[in-house]
């Protein structure tokens, strides 16, 4: 008795959380139109709108910072998704990420690895939203100079799995074993296509009111923080059933 | 009298009311900050005293921080990942400097990256210098800081404290600063511990560190700082009996030869030290075992009836069924016994069982308290063990053959008073002893477990624990004693006991072939090719009919004792056949390798393994060695690491106790899913083994 009492507790112990069904909340949001946020418990608190962790902005930052929300605000589904293949159904899916930020290397994980497992079903746009100062930031515009010569991958996946903060020595190793030319990696890290493209997803963030990273937008609804495969699949399912291109076409 | 009581009344209600407006003023000139609040965490600028007295040069401050639930902030050195707490005091006027202090930090691991801050609420003290002493401060602190539950939210906000001129302790404020500054790490020289040698040890790409203390360790955790550029994995602690004194074994998972200043803090419960080190190249060996926890007294009972269930369940393990056979035989062959001669052999044999689970008991303990890692059938390793396991059982496989018929010694029947009876009872404590030892090496489901929570407990523990096993191995044996009509229901002897005889031969045949295998293993080829020979000897020996008394008991005392001796000196000092060869899938085991190559995003699984342990070859051949499972390991994509423990090896016992194991098999699965691992059931299965794979490793990011 007591033994099987024992053994019927453990399981179910084992069990039952991943049992319970998580709850599936949407709400709509007002800017930008169209889209709705999916309510997950802690992250759904009343944080102030994402505010990152430069220094006060110079003028002329404030003016670039301004024009890059003008930009993505005229074509949010562009900035989102930019030319993903969205044929065959695929659903897209935008994540924002930070390599120093611990969830995000397991979030960004997961999502390759769906994005591999289902390739019919969802595409998926990376975006890099480097908040924790300087190695963030290095880090990120690697990632993007290194998509200029067709490396973002197997850049991005060296990052995630590095156990350190990334430096300039660091970057010039990992481009030497990747067969990528270093030079042209530390020019275009510098570039203006590069800065640019910070600028917009650091826009988008603004736009969604990110609080934090990892972020994520799944055709139309905006999921923030850690969040499960089975629900992202769910949200995949629900954005299939009711057309997640709605909030582009009213954009 | 009603004036005197209306007088105390109104007396105690003044008190009262000053207290009230006394709290009340102190609130309003409080010396703390507005604070800023979300969900993530609350933050104020908190001093000391409520104004600059004249004259002075320094104020204490502190940044109160209270994260939310789930939420956590960063140390100084956050780790692999996260990013340290920041304040810029521009802005602020009369403030020469601020120095931040760093109260020890809480070790936190969420996949597979280990970070160091703070959860709940901290004060980070501040340590200020006024330009001018005595005049007015004004503070304006811009704040930047990260804060992660399963988001990461970074924080950017601007907290200001204007201190005016004059005198006067917030007490609340300074009794927190006061509080969080006690946690900040000592230096040396302030400190009861002291740490004796910080060594590379470049073979395990580890960090040894050794510290003593005057006062014991409590709960002690290892933190060191090398630069950005050089990151730890979860450090593996050990302190000595009496917790003064503290190895502990720290993975690197990068490293540079470039760092400025290395430190290293020791953070015990209410105390902490920060140290400069110097780094030798010199690792002492792991002295002590780990520091366990103490457990609860339900938990013993539950563990108690999981043990019992183990010992139950290993009477049909291939390890004990065959010597049920030895009793079945002997019940069969013993016609006309009383029931009462019946249930007393029955009750011998559970005696003999248990009187070996007790002794197992007191000799582990023993070996612990002198300071010997245990395990579960570690006998198994010892040649002297396995060659007298070998030959006890070739003899009673002979005897059932009937190659001769098992006599005890005249001297000792005619001691015994020549009760045939008695005598008998001596050879049924034999057998539920012999059962109990070849129970070992078969550690059943469950058993690992009891086993594992007993050796971690104290003493009583591993009492309690061990007599439920024995219990639950010797219920069979229980039952006919409390039923021992079920025995006469066999049928009368005849033509089929034969046939019984010769089956339950095999059984044991098959037994000694496994014993002579682990002692190969175990001794080298020549050492079991002797013993061998000499048991070939014995039982030649005792059935040549003719021979005299005296010649055959000189041969078969000559042959126990040459084996005993010989066992030890013929065997060969190294492994001249290791299990794991060059083609192989599986490559050597090196424990300190796991974290490093996990965190450059490697799935790591381990089997630790041995000759003697069938349940070992049971997943061999039945999971590990049969698609779908070998095809993952030799996919490319999984590094197979394999550890056998058929001979002693510390390591192995070390990895094992890191994980609360002390038998085998013991398989794991470590991976950026999983890296402190999936620990995986004795017995597996395909799907568990695939399923943990998933988990621990995170496919290729190729391909979009």
């Amino acid at each position: 008795m007591t033994i099987g009492a024992v053994i019927a507790g453990y399981a179910a112990l084992r069990t039952v959380p991943s049992l319970l069904p998580e709850k599936l909340e949407l709400e709509a949001l007002d800017r930008p139109k169209g889209f709705r946020r999916f309510i997950a418990g802690e992250t759904s608190g009343s944080f102030d709108a994402f505010v990152g962790l430069d220094s006060p902005d110079s003028v002329d930052v404030a003016a670039r910072k301004a024009a890059a929300i003008e930009r993505v605000s005229a074509d949010i589904c562009g900035a989102l998704y930019g030319d993903l293949d969205m044929s065959n159904a695929r659903i897209p899916l935008a994540s924002f990420s930070d390599y120093y930020c611990p969830f995000c290397r397991v979030q960004t994980k997961s999502f390759a690895d769906m994005t591999s497992k289902m390739p019919d079903q969802v595409a998926i746009a990376w975006h890099e939203l480097p908040l924790l100062g300087d190695s963030s930031n290095l880090a990120a515009k690697a990632a993007l100079a290194a998509k200029r010569q067709g490396a973002y991958v197997a850049f991005q996946e060296r990052l995630m799995t590095s156990p350190f903060q990334a430096t300039p020595e660091y970057l010039a190793r990992l481009s030497e074993d990747l067969g990528v030319d270093g030079e042209q990696l530390v020019a275009d890290m510098e570039s203006p296509e590069v800065a640019r493209e910070l600028e917009n997803s650091a826009a988008l963030a603004q736009v969604f009111a990110f609080v934090g990273t990892p972020a994520l937008v799944i055709g139309r609804t905006v999921v923030q923080g850690q969040v499960s495969d089975r629900m992202i699949r769910k949200i995949i399912d629900l954005e299939r059933e009711e057309g997640w291109d709605l909030a582009c076409v009213s954009a | 009298m009603k004036g005197a009581v209306s007088q105390i009344w109104a007396g105690l209600l003044s008190i009262v009311l000053g207290c009230v407006i006394i709290l009340a003023a102190a609130g309003a000139d409080a010396a703390e900050s507005e604070s800023v609040s979300n969900p993530a965490v609350t933050a104020r600028l908190i001093s000391a005293e409520n104004g600059i007295a004249p004259d002075a040069a320094s104020v204490s401050l502190g940044l109160a921080l209270e994260y939310g639930e789930g939420w956590k902030g960063y140390w100084r050195t956050p780790g692999e990942v996260g990013l340290a707490p920041e304040i810029n005091w521009s802005g602020s006027t009369n403030l020469k400097s601020a120095e931040l202090l760093w109260p020890a930090p809480e070790r936190f691991e969420a996949f597979g990256i280990e970070n160091f801050g703070y959860s709940g609420q901290v004060v980070l003290p501040i340590r200020a210098r006024l330009e001018d002493a005595g005049q007015p401060l004004e503070l304006r602190a811009r704040v930047s800081l990260l804060t992660c539950s399963t988001v990461c939210v970074p924080h950017d906000f601007e907290l200001s404290l204007a201190l005016p001129q004059g005198v006067g302790i917030d007490t609340n404020s300074a009794r927190q600063i006061a509080t969080y500054a006690d946690r900040v790490p000592a230096v040396p020289e302030n400190s009861d511990i002291r740490i004796s040698v910080t060594a590379l040890d470049a073979r395990d790409s580890a960090l040894i560190v050794v510290a003593t203390s005057d006062t014991p360790f409590d709960e002690v955790d290892v933190f060191p700082e090398f630069g950005p550029l050089v990151t730890f994995g979860k450090p593996d602690i050990r302190l000595d009996r009496d917790r003064t004194e503290l190895w502990a074994q720290i993975p690197i998972n990068a490293w540079t030869e470039e760092h400025a200043e290395p430190s290293v803090t020791i953070a015990d419960t209410a105390r902490a030290i920060t140290a400069p080190i110097t780094l030798t190249s010199d690792p002492p060996a792991p002295p002590f075992s780990s520091a366990n926890p103490r457990t609860s007294l339900l938990k013993v009972v539950a563990v108690a009836a999981i043990a019992f269930l183990g010992g139950l369940i290993l009477n049909v393990m291939p390890c004990v069924l065959p010597v049920l056979s030895i009793k079945l035989t002997s019940v069969l062959k013993a016609t006309g016994q009383t029931r009462q001669m019946t249930r007393n052999g029955f009750l011998f044999s559970a005696l003999g069982v248990l009187a070996f689970v007790w002794a197992l008991a007191a000799v582990l303990l023993f070996l612990q308290w002198i300071g010997v890692s245990v395990g579960w059938g570690m006998q198994f390793q010892n040649p002297v063990f396995v060659t007298l396991m070998f030959m006890v059982i070739t003899v009673f496989a002979a005897n059932l053959f009937g190659a001769f018929e098992i006599t005890l010694p005249a001297a000792l029947q005619d001691r015994l008073g020549a009760s045939n009876a008695r005598a008998g009872y001596i050879s049924d404590f034999g057998t539920g002893l012999l059962a109990a030892i070849l129970a070992t090496p078969c550690s059943a489901p469950f058993l690992g477990t009891a086993i594992t929570f007993a050796l971690a407990g104290t003493s009583l523990d591993v009492i309690v624990i061990f007599t439920a096993l024995g219990l639950g191995l010797a219920l069979p044996y229980l039952v006919i004693a409390a039923r021992p009509e079920l025995v006469t229901r066999l049928p009368r002897p005849g033509r089929w006991m034969l046939l019984v005889r010769i089956l339950l031969g095999g059984l044991l045949l098959a037994t000694a072939a496994w014993l002579l295998f682990v002692l190969v293993g175990v001794a080298g080829g020549r050492a079991a090719a002797f013993i061998t020979s000499l048991t070939a000897v014995f039982i030649v020996a005792a059935s040549i009919p003719q021979a005299n008394q005296w010649v055959r008991r000189a041969v078969l005392s000559a042959c126990v004792f040459l084996a005993i001796f010989g066992a030890g000196l013929t065997s060969t000092p190294d492994r001249t056949t290791p299990g794991v060869d060059a083609t192989s899938h599986w490559q050597d085991f090196e424990p300190l390798g796991i974290a490093r190559r996990v965190s450059e995003g490697e799935t790591v699984f381990v089997d630790v393994t041995a000759d003697w342990c069938l349940t070992c070859k049971a997943n061999k051949s039945l999971v590990l060695d049969r698609d779908p499972v070998r095809a993952r390991l030799r996919g490319g994509s999984v590094i197979a690491m394999q550890a056998d423990w058929t001979r002693p090896d510390d390591n192995i016992a070390r990895f094992l106790e890191r994980y609360d194991r002390y038998g085998i098999p013991f398989n794991i699965v470590f991976g950026p899913g999983s890296p402190s691992g999936i620990a995986l059931p004795e017995i597996l299965t395909p799907q568990a083994v695939l399923d943990a794979l998933d988990t621990a490793s995170v496919r290729s990011l190729v391909s979009e």
